[in-house]
């Protein structure tokens, strides 16, 4: 996610909040001393005032320790600069606004938004850098006969991933793994949200729900997750030529993560509704083996 | 030869207005009264200490004399800071402005032209702080 897509997604957010509370007259976001986003009322002039203003008070406050937060009661209104994640978030209200309900959108609404931007942002940028470094290796149809190379110790890494895929499903008992995918069979849901495309009309992207399962080992990609083979055939059918390189994962408490994806190989995983899943992936999601998840193709 | 040098001074004019200075007694009873209210909010255990300052007097009692000056400026800047952002946004006169701080807080309140900061602790009512104080 570029920075522009980043201060878009927080302008958006600047600017519903408004809708939804119209007695928030004026809200920015602000960091070091630049505005990051400002609602479409908020002309700039007054948000750059407002902030050496800031400042001003800032320098001074050493008694107090850290400013988190100035709130200015004034006969007509209410200014509160508060502070998230690093950034500073001015809200301005008239006297007439719920000062909870204007708290519970600001303070709760913006640092998530801040917090899921923040999250995609370094994936995205990670994945970009690991797919110079590492190049995807190239995957062959054969995969039974890969497996037999590994038994003929060739040393390869789509082998190494074989192993792994064993490892990861040696750790787990093969009755509880039924029992937790028979639980929950792959469904298609009605897509979340509209991707912003310039391009021709795709096809909304289905959003499947997967149960995470492990993926260990040496030299696995911490940065692909292995997907069923009849998901991601449902992808080509639906998108044709349109490549697909990413996958968008979310987890259940929202978090999300953009990331490569492969099908799942081992043959006895097939049609399980499982993604396989590497555990640096799991820690960014806070998920772990057995949890639902929602996958989603990236279309370029 | 010596030279004689001749240095030029040039001195500015202060010119006082003494009725800009001057108090009513309305004022001066309005100063009192809320002195002897900070005073008494003064005894609560969460209170670090206070500032109250009008055209010609002022009275500080901090829990940390050295850092009176440190806390003078503060209050000073908070008042005019916080005056120019409510203009920026049309709110009229600041009634009273909260600086939370990791380590603290601090109330500042306009009443009458009496600019009050209180300084306390993190976890202080300072709802309850502004009740009492307002007229």
């Amino acid at each position: 996610m570029s920075n522009e897509v980043y201060a878009f997604a927080l302008k958006s957010t600047l600017d519903e909040i408004q809708n939804a509370c119209p007695d928030v007259t004026s809200n920015f976001i602000f960091k070091d001393g630049k505005i990051l986003a400002k609602d479409k009322n908020t002309e700039e002039e007054n948000a750059t005032q407002t902030i050496n203003a800031f400042d001003a008070i800032t320098e001074r406050a050493d008694t107090l320790g850290d400013v988190e937060t100035i709130t200015i009661q004034s006969a007509e209104g209410k200014v509160n600069i508060t502070t998230t994640n690093d950034f500073y978030l001015t809200t301005v209200s008239s006297k007439e606004a719920d000062e909870k309900y204007v708290n519970t959108l600001t303070r709760i609404l913006i640092p998530i938004v801040i917090r899921l931007s923040e999250k995609i942002q370094p994936a995205s940028v990670e994945s970009e850098a690991i797919t110079i470094d590492q190049p995807e290796p190239e995957e062959d149809d054969a995969d039974e006969a890969t497996e037999e190379a590994i038994d003929a110790e060739v040393p390869d890494e789509t082998a190494d991933e074989e192993i792994a895929e064993a490892e990861g499903n040696e750790a787990y008992p093969p009755e509880e793994l039924e029992e937790e995918t028979a639980a929950t069979e792959p469904e298609e849901i009605e897509p979340v949200e509209p991707e912003i495309d310039t391009g021709p009309l795709l096809p909304e992207p289905p959003v499947t729900q997967l149960i995470v399962e492990n993926l260990k080992g040496f030299r696995v990609p911490s940065d692909t997750v292995r997907v069923d083979e009849e998901v991601i055939q449902q992808w080509s059918e639906l998108y044709g030529d349109n490549k697909i390189n990413e996958v968008e994962v979310e987890a259940l408490n929202g978090k999300t993560i953009r990331c490569k994806f492969k099908q799942i190989k081992n043959s006895k995983d097939a049609g399980k509704g499982i993604v396989k899943m590497p555990e640096k992936i799991q820690l960014t999601l806070e998920t772990q083996q057995g949890e639902l998840v929602t996958v989603k193709p990236i279309v370029e | 030869m010596v030279k004689n040098k001749q240095s030029q001074e040039t001195e500015t004019a202060i010119v006082v207005d003494e009725d800009e200075i001057a108090v009513t007694p309305e004022e001066d009873q309005a100063f009192k009264d809320l002195s002897d209210k900070l005073a008494e909010i003064r005894k609560d255990k969460d209170v670090i200490g206070y500032i109250i300052r009008n055209k010609t007097s002022a009275t500080i009692d901090l829990d940390k004399p050295e850092k009176l000056v440190e806390y003078a400026i503060f209050s000073s800047q908070v008042l005019d800071s916080s005056q120019e952002i409510s203009d920026q946004f049309e709110l009229g006169d600041v009634e009273n402005v909260l600086i939370e701080g990791k380590e603290s807080k601090a109330l500042c309140i306009n009443i009458e032209g009496n600019k009050i900061s209180i300084f306390i602790e993190k976890n202080a009512d300072h709802a309850d702080i502004i009740k009492q104080i307002s007229p």
